[in-house]
């Protein structure tokens, strides 16, 4: 166990000193800040107030509420995957710069080497997601602050399933990778690509139905999902309070993505959870087969 | 002396590159051991496979008594081996890189400290331990990285070309204590190298060309076998040296001819006395040696 803690370390401690590595993961968070502050703010701000039948207004601070947390659990259901991504590269880097000839010349064992990549990305990813959390708890406080101390906790227990989530999917791409063009390309892609497909650039109702019902299949979306619904639950009880109908309400759900729909039918918060813990369970069993493969082979 | 290594009809195929072909030697415990060939002859392949990162197509490797066929993590404890090129982390200090191989073998806690103590003293890098590897000179990351491969006190060190690029000083110091260290703990060293001075000092040398040996024997039964003597002689005229009638080469301060043996240089001495007043009878060097063998010479990792 003090084998692993020390790998565990160093791979950490490289992720944390390799600058490029570091912020490559952090250009995705960095892009929707830019879209929010720029122009989607207004545009969010817009979409929520121009749905209310006439005579019934959304006071300010819930309308800055919805466009707060909205931000917020984009930036972090993105960041999730590609803080994880870009941790885990180190993998890669190992095989790229010839490291782990230094590291299986030694009689360690494969999997303690497999385990101690898993376990670094998924501790340098949550220190990193925690710690944003932590930023944008701090921001929705001074933008409209509507979230119990359950929905701090659930936001937290979402955030913690996608960083799993995303560090199992990181070590079954990244399994294949050996070269830093290999690196390159693949970090593009999540970056550039994660946002749109998770709904984090853009809510998920607002795709075309034919590719709605494609994303409906991808475990992440469930993941944002709820990471949405538990930021932004206050505000929607808040608006319930306020005694703004409930069809407004919902439709704001639909658009916002909190609630989701597979082939028409909702899926509720648990099947959420649901398919999120058991995609995980399953890559991760994957990620163990293919060291087991691996290890066979050599 | 013992066997440590003993390589047995090995063969490895990359599709149709033949990489190594039937290979058979042995190395005895605590001795230098020069694995000499050029860029391509099949050296670092030898060295995958008894490591344990490359299979072989056919062939049996026992080291220290550990049959590679049967398992392979006892062998892994008794290699250490030092890179052509760094592998250390260069963002990570000497004491986190250290930290982390020695972890590798077990070693953790006061075991690693006082292991880390004992080596920064050897190499002289105690100084250097909170400082990035990145950030060493090419002579100071050598020293680490040899540190490293001896961290778990192997019995056999595999020196791939350990020295290329470095100074000539670091290359005495790095040299010393290796030397030392084979002599006090009796250590087997594993060496290839495209210096040729350093693979004169070897034990025992196997030249290899395309995958197969080309020529083995101490440097001495080499040296005889595949080079002549040189006789440099002082002191005299040109025509003093043309009454030799030998071809001869003149140097600054003296000539120099070159002989099949040191039987035929002494038989010219007893012949020519007064000639030979002042004169000294030097064995071919390995370059010539490896250009007999091979056709080709090998400078820093350059083949000609």
């Amino acid at each position: 166990m003090r084998i692993l803690s020390v790998l565990v370390k160093r791979n950490v401690k490289l992720f944390f000193k390799d600058k490029g590595m570091f912020f490559t993961s952090l250009i995705t968070p960095a892009i929707l800040l830019v879209l929010y502050t720029t122009f989607l703010s207004n545009i969010y701000r817009d979409s929520f107030t121009a749905g209310l039948p006439e005579g019934l207004k959304l006071p300010e601070s819930i309308a800055d509420g919805l466009v707060g947390s909205q931000l917020i659990s984009s930036l972090l259901a993105v960041s999730c995957i590609t803080v994880a991504f870009c941790s885990n590269f180190l993998m890669v880097q190992d095989k790229a710069n010839g490291t782990i000839k230094d590291l299986e010349v030694s009689p360690i064992k494969p999997a303690v080497l497999s385990i101690s990549y898993y376990a670094a990305t998924f501790i340098s990813t949550l220190v990193i997601c925690f710690t944003a959390a932590g930023l944008c708890l701090i921001y929705v406080a001074f933008t409209g602050w509507y979230m119990s101390f359950t929905d701090v906790i659930l936001l937290f227990l979402d955030i913690l399933l996608l960083v799993l989530f995303g560090t199992a999917l990181s070590s079954i791409i990244n399994f294949f990778l050996s070269t830093q063009g290999q690196i390159s390309a693949v970090g593009t892609i999540i970056s550039a690509g994660y946002g749109f497909i998770c709904g984090a650039y853009m809510p998920i109702s607002s795709f075309s139905e034919g590719l709605q019902k494609a994303v409906a299949f991808l475990p992440g979306t469930y993941g944002t999902s709820l990471v949405r619904n538990h930021a932004m639950r206050g505000v929607f009880a808040e608006m319930n309070t306020q005694n703004i109908p409930s069809e407004i309400t919902d439709k704001i759900k639909d658009s916002l993505d909190c609630n989701l729909y597979f082939f028409e039918n909702h899926v509720g918060i648990p099947v959420m959870y649901l398919v999120l813990g058991i995609t995980t369970a399953v890559l991760i069993l994957f990620y163990v087969l293919l060291n087991a493969v691996k290890k066979r082979k050599h | 002396m013992r066997n440590i290594i003993q390589i047995k009809n090995l063969n490895k195929n990359f599709g149709d590159i033949k990489a190594v072909q039937d290979l058979s030697f042995c190395v005895k415990e605590g001795e230098l051991f020069a694995f000499l060939g050029v860029n391509g002859a099949g050296k670092s392949t030898t060295i995958n496979i008894m490591c344990g990162q490359l299979s072989k197509d056919s062939g049996n490797i026992i080291i220290n008594g550990h049959d590679l066929n049967k398992t392979a993590d006892p062998i892994k404890r008794e290699l250490g081996i030092v890179f052509q090129s760094s592998v250390l982390d260069p963002a990570l200090s000497v004491y986190d890189n250290l930290e982390s191989r020695a972890a590798l073998y077990g070693i953790i806690g006061t075991e690693f400290r006082e292991r880390l103590k004992y080596l920064s003293e050897l190499f002289g890098f105690a100084h250097l331990s909170k400082r990035a590897v990145g950030k060493l000179s090419g002579g100071q990351r050598r020293r680490i990285d040899i540190a490293r491969a001896l961290f778990h006190k192997p019995k056999i060190l595999i020196l791939d070309e350990p020295t290329t690029g470095l100074d000539p000083q670091t290359r005495k110091t790095i040299w010393n204590v290796i030397e030392d260290l084979r002599k006090n703990e009796n250590m087997t060293v594993f060496l290839t190298t495209h210096y040729m001075e350093e693979a004169a000092e070897a034990d025992y040398v196997i030249i290899i060309d395309n995958g197969k040996i080309s020529a083995e024997g101490t440097p001495l039964e080499l040296k005889n076998a595949y080079t002549g003597d040189y006789i440099t002689i002082y002191g005299i005229s040109e025509d003093a040296i043309k009454t030799l009638g030998m071809d001869y080469g003149k140097i600054r301060d003296a000539y120099r001819l070159s002989v099949p043996d040191t039987k035929t240089a002494t038989e010219l001495i007893i012949k020519y006395p007064d000639i030979f007043n002042d004169y000294e009878i030097t064995k071919g060097k390995m370059d010539d040696v490896f250009l007999a063998v091979t056709g080709k010479t090998l400078t820093g990792g350059l083949e000609k």
